[in-house]
């Protein structure tokens, strides 16, 4: 309902400017900004760029395990660890709407995954920011038996399809400063239908997100997603005396970005394994900056019908 | 333990049917190189409308260094080189040689001819229309190729 509402407005706006154009027959028209990012993929996260109508993205995101994560140090650089790897296909329908499906190992989630841009940066700078909006809906993949709750006389707890659901909402903004610099900012909110007792549903998240292109190809990445701990949308009770692992660690990344006509590599340290938002938002222990790295690889490939 | 020893005659025998194998290894090896060989691509038949376009990116346009060569080397260069001399490192996949830009007769291209074969292509050279949307951005790369002219 929220995506109809933003849909009708922007169009909405769409309107307002033909009018405009129409009385005004000197003004030319306004010329977006070439896209803040490369690609439309970013570690685990989406960027505010779309591609043109028509466009196919196969996405191959990989995770190592760990580095180090033995205490005898029989690791090589997290390659001899469990690794998670994500296999996704994005379309574009519109050149401000796409669509994605994708598939992650851990917890066998499946996704779906909706981008639409909502307010495109112009070069006379009339308009500073590029707005999108973006949500993935992830399915468990698990069998039935991990939301199989024991019904007692409190609970009547049993499996139920709707238990798999997770959402992830996000709104970007972002600019493009000049050809080398591009920045993004975004604030999300992560649901899950079915956690354990001691676990919130809920979470807010803010994201940072950078690229510094030194190259015509190559850019330096950077992004930080940072769970924030709101007290009014908690609803366990923290047992000080249980061993409850707590997941509260922001995703960080840092790596090297290579761009080419059909291809964008990427090739990072990230502290996430989760790899789809939701997961890594909700979910996240290791901490990047006492030993919690993984060696992560991602490739696109875009073909233009 | 048994030894099987070879006959002299079986010895020499081995030989020559060794040597054939290498001579026919050899031939089809030279054989595949030739029909891989490169063949120059022949003329283009560029259609009236875009043999009449003209840029509207000037020579010494600031955008033509930034935009242009930064459009040149993410699109093109894979496969032309990065002076347009047809030695990019996936050129020698191709059955077509990608030519070589920095020739007087490929300068001689009007620019509307030089659009046509950069964006519209044939065969094993792409259409990058869907690649560099903005008509600006596509006269900036023209006028990229025009500054590897020797």
């Amino acid at each position: 309902m929220l995506l109809t509402l933003l849909v009708s407005q922007a169009t909405a706006f769409a309107q307002e400017e033909a009018t405009s154009d129409t009385t005004v027959q000197e003004k030319p028209k306004e010329k977006p900004v070439r896209p803040a990012f490369e690609s439309g993929l970013l570690f685990d996260a989406a960027t505010t760029t779309l591609y043109p109508s028509k466009t196919l993205e196969f996405v191959i995101q990989h995770r190592f395990g760990v580095i180090n994560v033995n205490d005898n140090n029989y690791d090589m650089a997290g390659i001899w660890g469990t690794a998670n790897i994500r296999l996704g296909l994005n379309y574009s329908i519109l050149k401000n709407l796409m669509v994605g499906v994708g598939t992650t190992k851990f917890n066998k989630m499946e996704d779906l995954q909706l981008k639409y841009r909502i307010i495109e940066q112009t070069r006379s700078n009339s308009i500073p920011v590029t707005i999108v909006l973006y949500e993935v809906v992830g399915i468990d993949g698990s069998p039935d038996s991990k939301w199989d709750g024991t019904p007692d006389a409190v609970t009547t707890k049993s499996y139920k399809f709707g238990n798999r659901m997770s959402y992830f909402t996000q709104l970007m903004v972002s600019r493009r400063f000049n050809d080398q610099l591009s920045l993004q900012v975004g604030g999300a909110f992560t649901h899950y239908n079915c956690v354990d007792s001691v676990y919130n549903h809920d979470r807010v998240s803010v994201s940072f997100a950078g690229r510094y292109k030194f190259t015509p190809q190559m850019s330096f990445i950077l992004s930080g997603d940072f769970p924030l701990d709101l007290k009014n949308i908690q609803d366990y009770k923290k047992d000080a005396a249980s061993n409850t692992v707590i997941y509260d660690k922001p995703n960080i990344a840092a790596g090297v970005e290579i761009a080419t006509s059909a291809h964008a590599f990427h090739i990072y340290v990230a502290s996430a394994q989760g790899i789809l938002p939701q997961e890594s938002t909700m979910w996240n222990k290791n901490d990047f900056f006492h030993g919690g790295i993984l060696i992560g690889l991602n490739i696109t490939r875009l073909w233009n019908f | 333990m048994q030894f099987n020893l070879l006959t002299l005659k079986q010895i020499k025998m081995k030989k020559s049917i060794n040597l054939i194998a290498i001579i026919c290894t050899a031939i089809m090896f030279i054989a595949a190189n030739a029909a891989m060989a490169q063949k120059a691509g022949g003329p283009w038949t560029v259609p009236a409308k875009y043999k009449a376009m003209k840029t509207t990116v000037k020579a010494g346009d600031p955008s033509i260094n930034t935009v242009g060569k930064d459009l040149f080397s993410k699109n093109c260069k894979s496969c032309h080189g990065a002076k347009g001399l047809g030695d990019g490192p996936k050129a020698a996949n191709l059955k077509t040689s990608t030519g070589n830009f920095s020739t007087a007769k490929f300068q001689a291209n009007s620019d509307g001819e030089l659009y046509y074969m950069s964006f519209v292509g044939r065969d094993e050279m792409p259409n990058f229309e869907k690649k560099i949307l903005d008509e600006a951005d596509r006269w900036a790369v023209i006028g990229y190729i025009r500054t590897l002219k020797k």
